[in-house]
């Protein structure tokens, strides 16, 4: 046991995160991540000092909500990349299963699969995956990375039996085209841990957070994908089923 | 047994006026969904159309027309229908529809005034009559003292019922039609009576006269229906006829009083009672009983009083506060959600969105699941109900309470309220730094005391000087309520309201706080950050340079929000210490209107960083813009305030964006309900729901005509949008909506 309680590096809280999970979720977003996405809409989680937390710190404050979570909702942890502080993501998943709420795991699977990453991913209800781009050159070019711990991860879940969800932001002029969800779909097909498969349209909201920080916004002038647009791409991609439940 | 009460369950209230034992003894529990409900007839839509043209022109004047000539009463109007041959419910508060009345009872100034606002002018004959007749509003100022007129002036209590009527008093309205106003009336006599047997006190001889005048206006009511073509002496002997018989009750307390609010209580479940025995006896189909409620609602949107522009202020877009009370929990464990509750929902459909009536849910987690959900979708669908906690109100309420206004709670035809508006705790804080002088017009209102030097405040200096000015304005703002009171008892009497309560009636008291966001985070400032107060050239501080981080009230962080916790808890222990007229249990709310937008003009800039002018957040809501955890770490804060001391509710408004409460309608519904079931099992007393973008509420500042219907639930009640005036609009889509990027 160590003499100070480890304590976790948090950007910021949504108590009402309705979106990254099942019914009503408290979400805790942690600093730090390997990516550079170029799409990214929150630079400010990046890198930096945000607030320290225990565990029993942010226990303390997820039993506030647990009225709230009904037969379905919990915490939603997210980034930044949750998985850069897998250890202490471990040690909360234990904790929140002491009171009984369920953890998923928002994460962009760019961290390699250490013992504590492991730990981490097996102790989420659900983990949610983002897929960015469907081959290594795609993640070289826009985020600064690579796939194959993103394909490591997905297949981490699938032998150890984690629901997947998987997420792709899709942007206009980069991802918006129907060959592009095939090669999307190509990549998440026969994954029977995959229940499902959501497109997200990129926005420009972020954008603030940019000129905030002072960081050259590489997507400058780039329009919002349009809704009707995305349920286009959305229905083009669940007529190919391939998650567990089509 | 009266024929009228044949295939009725009997019970104590055969033999004395009893409704809620009829009710518990008859009413059908609904738990089914909404898949049962009609929509409007062609009837309706006709006459909803010939409204919907109706509130057009009246949207563009204003006012539709004003009778200058005649002074509201009871029966003063010849009838008035929507359309004679198609009103299946008759009765309006004139002879026509939207036609506005003369009501100089409680204040004759303030009816001149609004007639010369729309551009009428009171007739000569009324202003003679009138100038030997003694009002409300002149009998208070006779009693006034200075300190009460120059805390009035300078806003620290605002919007005092002194020139206007009190409202928020609901007769069992439910009575007549299961009793008949005979049996009332038999009963009143016989409750005078014993009066005469007691000794002549001042107490006893006022109750008397009360109830003489009750019994006049209950003749008076039997006549007024006379003039429909209805006897209602005797019960109401079918659904249609309990309607009617209930609503001419209604009518005849909204053409005598024109009080902020006339709400009509509990009635869904009792009504439902009639219509089930009708359909069971083959004598009504759902599409009629739908009709009925519908053909209601209609005249109940109709409703109008004259007022000033100045009023419009304080309680924006014309709300007249027909409240309604659905569903809750029987104190038997059963819960009193029927067929009819849902079709009252259902007007919102067939008649459209409606600020109203003020339809409100009571909530319990024991509500069954369908009725929970089709709330959440109407909410969803029309931003037009409110939610209250059953599971808090009970308790203290038992199972036939009913809502006056926006959050009041009151055990029908037993318990009425003396409304008192709201004092600006705000204020004080500014007052107590100041030595007890006003920072806006350098006015001493409060005693002289210790006036704070420039640079930074010390918080255990200003929480004592705080102290002792919140204790000075409990105790002046209970002998100025008792003041108002008592000369509306005797110049404006609710005769009609007051004879459908039982002659020994309970009173509250109802004080109310503004404010508390702003006072709660000032005084976190003063103890968590630097807080230099800044003088100006008169010598009075009126600005603030606060240096640090501190806790903000919506966070769900327990610093500031024992802060918060605290003002309400001791300012209702500082309340209770003045005795009150006529022995008047005191209560208290946390709730604005829209006055926040008043309150917050008449204060100075506040240690918060609030700056002098700028609205209040309103009712019991954190400020705009501070809570930045999201919407439930905003929603815990409130539910902290202990009801038990706010027995007069605690409003709290919220708004969220369709996108963030969930992926589709269905998932929308269930997140809708798992939330309010969250916020209320840490019994927290009431919430507003709004689900809308802000960019629409923009839009239709910019654009009025393109949403005509455009209903959002401000503080308690619901408005239309177009009826606000701009501050107003500004200040309701500055306020934090909750939305995900």
């Amino acid at each position: 046991m160590n003499k100070t309680a480890p304590t976790a590096n948090i950007h910021s809280f949504e108590s009402l995160a309705t979106l990254d999970g099942k019914g009503i979720r408290y979400g805790i977003f942690f600093v730090g991540c390997p990516y550079r996405c170029v799409y990214c809409h929150n630079p400010d989680t990046w890198s930096g000092e945000g607030q320290r937390f225990t565990v029993e710190e942010l226990a303390k404050k997820v039993v506030r909500y647990k009225p709230y979570f009904g037969k379905d909702g919990g915490v939603t942890i997210s980034g930044g990349e949750v998985l850069v502080q897998s250890a202490f993501v471990a040690e909360f998943e234990k904790r929140m299963k002491k009171e009984g709420v369920g953890v998923v795991l928002d994460t962009s699977g760019g961290v390699p699969l250490t013992d504590d990453v492991k730990r981490a991913l097996k102790g989420a209800e659900t983990v949610i995956l983002d897929l960015k781009f469907w081959d290594d050159a795609g993640y070289r070019q826009y985020c600064k990375g690579s796939i194959s711990t993103v394909l490591d991860t997905l297949e981490f879940c699938e032998k150890n039996k984690v629901p997947v969800w998987i997420r792709t932001v899709i942007i206009p002029g980069i991802n918006d085209r129907e060959e592009c969800i095939d090669r999307y779909a190509e990549v998440v097909q026969g994954h029977k841990c995959v229940e499902r498969y959501q497109l997200l349209a990129f926005h420009t909201m972020g954008f603030s957070k940019y000129e905030k920080l002072g960081i050259k916004n590489p997507l400058e002038g780039t329009p919002a994908l349009d809704r009707s647009r995305l349920e286009e791409l959305q229905a083009y991609l669940d007529s190919k089923k391939v998650t567990v439940n089509d | 047994m009266n024929s009228e009460w044949q295939g009725f369950k009997k019970g104590n209230w055969c033999k004395k006026i009893d409704v809620r034992d009829f009710i518990v003894r008859n009413y059908t529990p609904y738990t089914g969904d909404s898949s049962f409900l009609s929509g409007p007839t062609g009837r309706t839509a006709e006459l909803k159309a010939k409204v919907d043209d109706l509130l057009v022109k009246e949207a563009e004047k204003g006012v539709l027309d004003v009778d200058t000539e005649n002074v509201a009463s009871i029966l003063t109007f010849a009838p008035g229908y929507i359309d004679k041959g198609k009103d299946i419910i008759v009765g309006l508060q004139t002879d026509a529809p939207l036609k506005r009345a003369i009501n100089p009872f409680a204040g004759k100034r303030m009816s001149e005034k609004a007639c010369e606002a729309y551009g009428y002018k009171m007739s000569d004959l009324i202003k003679t009559e009138f100038r030997y007749r003694t009002t409300h509003n002149d009998g208070v100022f006779r009693v006034y003292t200075d300190e009460m007129r120059a805390a009035r002036h300078v806003g620290v209590i605002t919007g005092l019922p002194d020139a206007y009527a009190r409202g928020r008093i609901i007769g069992d309205y439910r009575r007549i039609a299961l009793y008949g106003m005979d049996y009332l009336i038999e009963c009143k006599k016989a409750d005078k009576k014993e009066l005469g047997k007691n000794d002549m006190t001042a107490e006893n001889i006022q109750l008397i006269e009360d109830v003489q005048k009750q019994l006049e206006f209950m003749e008076q009511l039997k006549q007024m229906a006379a003039q429909y073509g209805f006897d209602i002496s005797k019960p109401a002997a079918n659904a249609r006829e309990a309607v009617q018989w209930l609503y001419f009750g209604y009518l005849g307390a909204v053409k005598e009083q024109n009080g902020a609010a006339n709400s009509i209580g509990r009635i869904s479940t009792f009504l439902d009672i009639y219509i089930e025995r009708d359909i069971k006896n083959g004598v009504l189909t759902e599409q009629g009983a739908q009709e009925l409620i519908d053909d209601l609602v209609l005249k109940l949107r109709l409703v109008r009083h004259l007022r000033t522009p100045e009023y419009n202020d304080l309680f924006a877009g014309d709300p007249t506060w027909v409240t309604t009370s659905e569903g809750g929990m029987c104190e038997d464990g059963r819960p009193m959600v029927t067929k009819n509750c849902f079709r009252m929902l259902q007007t919102l459909y067939n008649l459209g969105s409606s600020a109203e009536p003020n339809i409100t849910v009571l909530w319990s987690q024991g509500l069954p699941q369908g009725f929970k959900e089709f709330c959440a979708k109407v909410s969803i669908d029309t931003d037009s109900i409110q939610y209250e906690n059953d599971d808090v109100m009970r308790p203290g309420f038992g199972d036939d309470y009913a809502i006056a206004c926006c959050v009041s709670a009151m055990k029908e035809g037993k318990q009425m309220q003396f409304f008192g508006a709201r004092c600006n705790l705000a204020k004080v804080l500014l007052m107590a730094l100041n030595g007890g002088k006003d920072e806006i017009y350098g006015l001493q209102v409060a005693p002289e005391g210790k006036v704070f030097d420039e640079g930074v405040l010390d918080y255990e200096e200003v929480l004592k000087a705080y102290k002792k000015y919140m204790k000075w304005m409990a105790k002046l703002y209970v002998n100025t309520l008792n003041i108002i009171h008592y000369m509306h008892d005797k110049y404006a009497y609710e005769r009609l309201m007051m004879s459908l309560h039982d002659t020994h009636v309970e009173r509250l008291m109802a004080f109310g706080i503004c404010g508390l966001s702003v006072l709660a985070d000032s005084l976190s400032a003063i103890k968590y950050a630097k807080v230099k107060a800044i003088k100006d050239e008169r010598g009075l501080i009126t600005d603030f340079v606060t240096e640090g981080e501190f806790p903000k009230y919506g966070n769900d962080d327990d610093r500031v929000d024992k802060i918060a916790q605290w003002i309400v808890e001791s300012f209702y222990k500082e309340l209770v210490k003045t005795p009150t007229y006529r022995g008047a249990k005191h209560t208290l709310s946390i709730l604005t209107i829209t006055s926040n937008v008043v309150y917050g003009k008449k204060t100075g800039s506040t240690p918060d960083g609030r700056k002098r002018g700028e609205p209040f957040a309103p009712g019991a809501n954190p400020m705009h813009g501070r809570d930045c955890e999201g919407a439930l770490a905003s929603l815990n804060s409130v539910a902290k305030l202990d009801y038990g001391c706010c027995q007069d509710g605690i409003s709290n408004t919220f708004s969220i964006t369709p996108d963030t409460l969930g992926e589709d309608e269905q998932d929308r519904v269930e997140k809708l309900v798992t939330m309010l079931d969250g916020y209320f099992a840490q019994d927290a007393h009431h919430l507003n729901v709004n689900v809308l973008h802000r960019q629409k509420l923009i839009d239709a500042m910019n654009n009025p005509a393109l949403y005509p219907n455009l209903t959002i639930r401000v503080s308690g009640y619901a408005v239309n949008f177009n009826k606000l005036n701009k501050n107003q609009q500004m200040e309701v889509i500055n306020r934090t909506f909750h939305e995900k990027f």
